[in-house]
């Protein structure tokens, strides 16, 4: 309030300017000391203390000495000695002003308040200091925890102790059942029985794979006679791939998952998707659940080969991040991500709400700021990226390696006929006639360049022909450049021709590889450069360009390809399918004695993809600047026919090898061994390449709007900050523990790896996920309990710890603590696979009781705390469409893979893509969260909308539709039975298959009466029955 | 009492224990609106009309969110110095205050005229020819500020007064704390920009719920197509079909329940059915505002090309409100730059484009709602998520860039003290100096005006009580009558 803080201002003036003084003073300070020493000095140290000088300071204030509290905090002092109206100190006790104190506790009673207003009026005497000795603070970055700060509960080693033992016990069949009946004869009251085995069907199919028993599957286990057909079927459903579906989407909920950045564009991470299929992925395999934390940590670090290590690290970087940043905004955006990362992992992973301590130590748990600081500088340097992956990289490496032994021999036989063979026989070629073909024409004006190496910059395939000419196949980038290599022994080089040849491989022939043929040569350049090597390369500056046909004189001419713009240049629009050619000359002609180099590049920038698909050069040594068409021949033919004019063919040495090389594609027996090889290169196997976004450090960060502002995506250093302020910097805070889950003292050998040489990632985030997992020293044991504590509320509704992503102080308390400990260890004797905490829920009586109400044991329990039933439980968001689509055998079962945000898609709907600003509205309606915290327990709301989605939406229309189809088309006729079975798996009663039968009647008629046919009138009748079924309380909620 | 029986049912139950308790549970929800002659079937209703901790003197809010950042010195805050001053620097500017850092020009003065209005002789822009007829009615509020010069942090801001996602809106918070006074249409009702020019920056997050039940986020009304899912029947399901098939469910439903008579969210889904076919007629009628006279269209705008998208949605939000919706938010303008309010350049083109699309409507707004009584307990805000700077942003017709430091607001309706101005920015209209109000107080007041406590109005979440104006925010009592 500003009038306050201008009062409070001119009475601190007031203060310093007019000290109390003279005898009355004295008197005063007296009366007051005795009010300190009888009271106040035990309400401050009781009420104060502790945030104000005793452990920290919390607004850089400090009331254990007068001379600290006269000087006050960062608002300024806190008393005004002889005032106590306008002191800070009661005008925030009294709630006058914020915050209110002592802070998040209960208001100081009037008399205490009387007792410090009387005090500061008596000039705020002490007789000592509130702490013998003074207080000496440490700094907070450097703060730790006390000892009995780790005897709460969930920080706590695990309870061994063991299940009760019973004298009378029919109902336990397991040990969960036997804590659990304990704590209900604690309260005097009896569990329910074993529900149907109807109803264990139902409930068993939905809470383990989501999806309701098709009605042969519910056929076949009513009716089967083997006394642990239960077991049998719960094995099924675990080891079913739709297991993993239903479960992953548990996890998704905590690792608040999403598919974009969200913020102002709320831009798709198209690549995100696969961080859902692990997780998927990881369940159906019984992945050990501390692998599957490690992996989400550092799986860049521990498994950088697995695919599945590298998608899992997608939880780090699944939470929000703004995509328009200005400068002032780039740090603490990068901090904000940091404690997004921190804060799920705390929550999702140990239950703990790590992220209250950013601004100041935690309220209510021992986390210390300064451990706060230590989590984030462990993910300092981790940023998304989205990187090419081998999804199949055991695979490949495998087939690679047997296809490498095929083609050993293969590739052998050609070599060794090369060493051995070759050589003579193109002697013996040589000596011939079949030379004399080869020169039919006598006056050659263009020597074909034989390209001995040709290079994409974009990753175009480019191949050289029997004819010399050099196709491009493959990828088609926007904007290649290519950059041919040719030696060649002519002297006085003084034109260029480069041909763009048509080629059946482009859209109309080409020559251009764009979407209409064309092509756009942007620039050509042309450098030179000694074979010997002992000048300097020169540039050729080309002159003279003339083209067979040009696109225009203008921008699109070849002129232009050699102008200083790169975006104009030679295309040949609508001259499709037909062979082009222009040439330059040299401005000045180019020779090297021994032998020159020439360089070609061309560089297609005129328009996307527009480039050269088949390319061919020549060069002439002319000085009439030879005509486009004028004659041609190999530049090797020529080369020899020199060589044999000078009767010298050299028996070794380069210029025979480039010889051989023209030479060997002439022959047949080296034709035969060479495509030999080729062919069997065309079955090398390809790896399965997969982009996917992945969190890890040393790589390429995703594109961000601010790049061009100069956004540098992290920080080389964290720092501890005031106040979690940025702009607040104290010191580099370095990686660490959770003090209160470090009870090992080898920290260092125990979980520190140093990574190895040259590698791009630093290994704290594997220490990190090393502590994590570390049941005897570090995190492991409440990781264990956080997570069978999950696996608990699935199962039953609610966890043992009903607050599930809070295990501290401000968390509920265990309702079964030694059960959850016994769940716990479990957990981790099994290796920490899940599968068998699963089961050993599942086959518990206290999973398997009924849902019967009772009055009596209500009254005594009315929340069900101590599991007497079973409550009925309404189907998640996900689940309730699954539902419908697996009932109107219209589900399409396709597992991973992107996702879509179309609502009529027929996949699982845990494949709907989460995009934050386009939430699919049949999700929200029954509430599944928004992905921007972790959340670890739904609500369950009953809401008209969710009526209105059952009553009119297409989709459920077209649900409803298919199951009507499919009963008909099964051809029984009791098929308001078939109705029943399939969505709810159980038959009518006498009365409601009555009421059904009069609805069908009904409205067949009412359809009949618009005109439609009685068949088509029937099928409507019994879609609106189907959707009924669908909207029934009983399709929804569960017993 | 601001107790979510539907959250903690279960909680009450327990508390409430044996017979005696259940009286007081069934007082409870009595008290709480929520027990219906149809059984106590609405204790799972998380829209059930709630009191606030106190009477408030509104019952519902109508937002209309200048979107892109209003210019308040062309606006509503007069500066003469700014006019003195054209064409001077703006001493010690940190270029880094708006979004372009280096297209920072000198002081501009404003290129509207403004003339003074009413009884308060409010000095108003000469783009507001119809709503400087209101002044009376509003309270100005000159000291804005915010913590974010960019777009999405700051209308994240506004809206749920944290400058990052996550958290729930202000009408997510109301309607979580207060439900709604209408069962047959949504508590929270959000209108957007229908002429294609896109969403504002963060989209639907801006009315999002974040981590409060998804029930509670505002309900969109789509520009294009039906504007409310599912609220048409299928082609094939005539109205007595329909209502065939509801009984054939109701009657099914019921003998189920028979076996389930103490689970009362069972008995709830049944109700919701009934009140879900009340909403098929209920919400099509309030969105047609064909159904009111001519006079009444006119004295909005309708049937003036410039104004008649927005006259149309403000109409729809008085017959929301009429109909006791909770909370209305209508966006003026669409995304960024000359999408919306955004006047990066030709601030006077811009300007005088937007309140030309407002002026008329707002201004038949607060008059028919005067008229009607419903000024009395209703409350009308108009503002954006930041003002714009008092120096250009150079371009070949000059604008202004993004000014989180000042921004102007204004608050009409019941308990609102008409003709007052609060706060003000200094000489030039480039930082809030007196009364300096945050957002966090601006938030404060609204939920004050509605008689809920801002810092009781709690929810828990990942082991924290959350609340809108999270650890400040303060009344402006000043502007209260």
């Amino acid at each position: 309030m500003p009038a306050t803080m201008t009062t409070a201002a001119a009475a601190d003036t007031s203060a310093s300017e007019k000290p109390p003084s003279g005898a009355d003073h004295s008197e005063r300070v007296k009366a007051g000391t005795a009010l300190f020493r009888k009271s106040v000095r035990q309400i401050l140290v009781d009420r104060c203390l502790s945030c104000h000088g005793g452990d920290s300071l919390e607004g850089e204030f400090n009331l254990a000495t007068r001379e600290a509290l006269l000087k006050g905090g960062e608002k300024g002092p806190a008393i005004i000695p002889g005032k106590a109206g306008e002191s800070r100190l009661y005008r925030m006790i009294t709630h006058a002003e914020k915050p209110p104190m002592p802070y998040d506790e209960e208001k100081m009673a009037d008399d205490e308040i009387a007792a410090i207003a009387k005090w500061i009026d008596l000039e705020a005497p002490y007789d000592k200091p509130l702490v013998e000795g003074g207080v000496e603070l440490k700094d907070w970055t450097e703060r730790t925890i006390e000892n009995d700060a780790k005897d709460f509960w969930a920080f706590r080693p695990l309870n061994s102790a063991q299940a009760p033992e019973f004298d009378h016990d029919d109902w336990s069949q397991t040990d969960i059942d036997r804590f659990v009946l304990r704590a209900l004869q604690n309260k005097a009251i009896k569990p329910n029985d074993v529900a149907d085995r109807r109803v264990l069907i139902r409930r068993t199919y939905f809470g383990v794979i989501g999806m309701p028993p098709e009605p042969a599957d519910l056929q076949r286990l009513m009716s089967d006679q083997s006394p642990d057909w239960y077991e049998h079927m719960i094995d099924e459903l675990l080891d079913s791939r739709h297991f993993g579906e239903r479960w992953a989407r548990h996890w998704l909920d905590v690792a608040r998952f999403a598919e974009s950045h969200g913020f102002e564009q709320d831009y798709n991470r198209d690549f995100a998707y696969h961080y859902r299929d692990f997780v998927i992925k990881a369940f159906n395999m019984d992945m050990p659940y501390d692998q599957f934390v490690k992996w989400q940590l550092a799986g860049d670090e521990i498994a950088p080969d697995d695919p599945l290590a590298l998608m899992a690290t997608g939880f780090l970087g699944a939470g929000v991040f703004p995509t328009q940043l200005t400068e002032n905004e780039f740090e603490p955006a990068r901090y904000d991500e940091l404690d997004d990362m921190v804060s799920t992992m705390g929550t999702a992973m140990l239950g703990l709400t790590i992220g209250c301590a950013r601004c100041h130590d935690h309220k209510y748990d021992p986390i210390p700021a300064a451990d706060y600081y230590r989590i984030v500088s462990t993910f300092g340097q981790t940023i998304r990226s989205n990187i090419e992956v081998e999804l199949n990289s055991a695979e490949t490496k495998q087939a690679i390696a047997k296809w490498e032994t095929d083609h050993k021999p293969i590739a052998d036989q050609l070599r060794e006929f090369e060493e051995r063979e070759l050589g003579s026989r193109f002697d013996a070629w040589v000596a011939s006639d079949a030379l004399d073909e080869l020169t039919s024409s006598q006056n050659p004006e263009w020597l074909v360049l034989h390209v001995a190496n040709a290079k994409s910059a974009g990753g175009a395939t480019l191949s050289v022909q029997p004819d010399e000419s050099i196709l491009a196949t493959g990828t088609n980038p926007d904007f290649d450049s290519y950059t041919f290599t040719a030696d060649t022994y002519l002297r006085d080089i003084r034109s260029l021709r480069l041909e763009a040849l048509a080629h059946e491989s482009m859209v109309k022939g080409g020559p251009g590889r764009a979407s209409n043929g064309n092509m756009g040569l942007g620039t050509i350049t042309v450098t030179a450069e000694p074979l010997s090597g002992e000048s300097k390369p020169i540039a050729v500056k080309l002159t003279n360009p003339r083209a067979t046909f040009e696109q225009n004189n203008g921008n699109l001419s070849i002129a232009a390809s050699i102008d200083s713009s790169k975006n104009t240049g030679w295309a040949v629009d609508p001259q499709f399918g037909k062979d082009h050619a222009a040439a330059f000359d040299f401005a000045e002609p180019v020779e090297f004695a021994g032998g020159t180099r020439l360089i070609v590049t061309l560089s297609f920038n005129v328009n996307n993809k527009h480039n050269i698909g088949r390319a061919r050069l020549s060069i002439s040594n002319k000085a009439n600047s030879p005509a486009l068409d004028a004659e041609s021949q190999p530049q090797a033919v020529a080369e020899l026919l020199d060589l044999i004019a000078s009767g010298e063919i050299p028996k070794n040495g380069p210029r025979r090898v480039q010889l051989m090389s023209w030479y060997r594609t002439r022959d047949p027996e080296w034709q035969k061994l060479s495509a030999a090889v080729a062919e069997h290169n065309q079955l090398k196997p390809k790896p399965n390449l997969a982009t996917v976004m992945v969190s890890s450090e040393g790589v390429k960060p995703i594109k961000h709007n601010a790049d061009g502002r100069g956004f540098p995506h992290f920080y080389k250093e964290t720092f501890f900050l005031k106040r979690g302020d940025s702009t607040q910097k104290l010191r580099t805070a370095n990686p660490g523990f959770l003090q209160v889950l470090t009870s090992a003292d080898d920290i260092d050998q125990r979980w520190n790896v140093a990574p190895p040489d040259g590698w791009h990632t630093s290994y704290r985030r594997r220490a990190l996920a090393n502590w994590m997992t570390d049941a005897d020293g570090g995190a492991g044991h409440l990781l264990a309990r956080v997570i069978v504590n999950r696996l608990w509320q699935h199962h039953m509704g609610r966890g043992i710890v009903s607050t599930p992503n809070d295990f501290g102080k401000q968390g509920e308390l265990p309702s079964h603590p030694e059960l959850l400990d016994w769940l716990a260890q479990q957990l981790i004797d099994a290796n920490w696979r899940l599968k068998p905490i699963h089961r050993l829920i599942l086959t518990s009586s206290a999973y398997q009781q009924s849902s019967a109400y009772d009055d009596r044991r209500s009254t005594i329990d009315p929340e069900n705390r101590w599991l007497w039933r079973r409550e009925p439980r309404r189907l998640e968001a996900e689940v309730i469409r699954d539902a419908m689509l697996a009932v109107s055998n219209q589900l399409d079962r396709t597992q991973f893979g992107p996702g879509t945000l179309d609502p009529s898609q027929k996949r699982r709907s845990i494949y709907f893509m989460v995009k934050r600003s386009q939430l699919i509205p049949m999700m929200q309606v029954f509430d599944s969260p928004e992905p921007l915290a972790s959340v670890g327990n739904r609500p369950s709301t009953t809401i008209a909308s969710q009526a209105l989605m059952f009553m009119n939406s297409p989709q459920v229309r077209e649900y409803a539709g298919g199951l009507a189809a499919r009963i008909r088309s099964a051809g029984q006729s009791d098929i308001v039975d078939q109705a029943y079975l399939s969505g709810i798996s159980r038959k009518p009663t006498h009365v409601e298959r009555a009421s059904a039968e009069a609805f069908l009647k009904t409205q067949s008629t009412s359809y009949q009466s618009d005109g439609r046919s009685v068949d088509d009138s029937d099928r409507l009748a019994l879609t609106d029955l189907c959707q009924t079924v669908f909207s029934l309380n009983e399709f929804v909620f569960v017993d | 009492m601001l107790q979510h029986s539907w959250l903690h049912r279960r909680d009450l139950l327990r508390r409430a224990g044996s017979g005696a308790g259940l009286l007081g549970l069934t007082t409870l929800l009595q008290s709480e609106g929520l027990l219906r002659p149809a059984g106590a079937a609405d204790a799972s209703n998380p829209l059930a009309p709630k009191d606030g901790h106190f009477d408030g003197r509104v019952k519902r809010v109508i937002w209309l969110f200048i979107n892109g950042g209003p210019s308040h010195v062309d606006t509503w805050d007069y500066k003469p110095e700014l006019e003195k001053s054209d064409g001077k620097e703006l001493e010690g500017f940190d270029r880094f205050t708006g979004f372009f850092a280096n297209s920072v020009g000198p002081l501009m003065k404003s290129p509207f005229k403004f003339q003074q209005h009413g009884e308060c002789g409010k000095w108003v822009s000469e783009i507001f020819p119809n709503l400087s007829q209101h002044v009376d009615k509003m309270a100005f509020i000159h000291s804005g500020h915010t913590e974010s010069n960019n777009h999405s942090p700051a209308l994240f801001m506004m809206n749920t007064g944290v400058p990052r996602m996550g958290n729930p809106c202000v009408g997510s918070w109301v309607t979580y704390g207060l439900g709604s006074e209408s069962r047959n249409l949504p508590a929270f009702v959000v209108m957007s920009d229908p002429k294609g020019r896109g969403l504002p920056k963060g989209y639907s997050l801006n009315w999002g719920a974040g981590f409060l039940p998804s029930v509670y986020q505002g309900t969109w009304l789509k520009p294009q197509g039906d504007p409310i899912d599912n609220l048409k029947p299928p082609a094939d399901l005539n109205k007595s079909r329909q209502r065939a098939q509801l009984d054939l469910l109701a009657s099914l439903n019921r003998q189920h329940l028979q076996q389930h008579a103490a689970e009362r969210d069972l008995a709830a889904r049944v109700e919701s059915f009934e009140l879900a076919y009340r909403m098929q007629v209920a919400a099509p009628e309030a969105l047609d505002v064909t159904r009111e006279p001519d006079h009444i269209q006119q004295q909005y705008g309708i049937g003036d090309e410039k104004c008649d998208h927005f006259a149309k949605q403000c109409l729809i939000a008085r017959r929301m409100v009429e109909r006791g919706v909770r909370f209305v938010q209508i966006y003026s303008g669409g995304m960024e730059n000359q999408r919306s309010w955004d006047g990066h350049n030709d601030i006077a083109g811009n300007h005088r484009g937007f309140a030309g699309e407002t002026d008329k409507p707002i201004a038949g707004l607060l008059a028919d709602l005067d008229q009607r009584g419903l000024l009395n307990d209703t409350l009308v805000v108009w503002g954006g998520e930041f003002g714009r700077l008092p120096v250009a942003q150079k371009a070949a017709k000059p604008g202004r860039d993004h000014n989180p430091h000042a921004f102007t607001y204004w608050m009409a309706g019941g308990g609102i003290k008409g003709g007052t101005s609060y706060g003000a920015t200094d000489e030039v209209g480039h930082k809030a100096v007196d009364d300096r109000v945050s957002v966090n107080d601006l938030h404060a007041t609204i939920l004050h005006l509605l008689g809920v406590n801002h810092e009781q109005l709690t929810y828990r979440h990942n082991g924290r009580d959350y609340r809108l104006t999270d650890l400040a925010g303060n009344v402006i009592e000043k502007i209260l009558a």
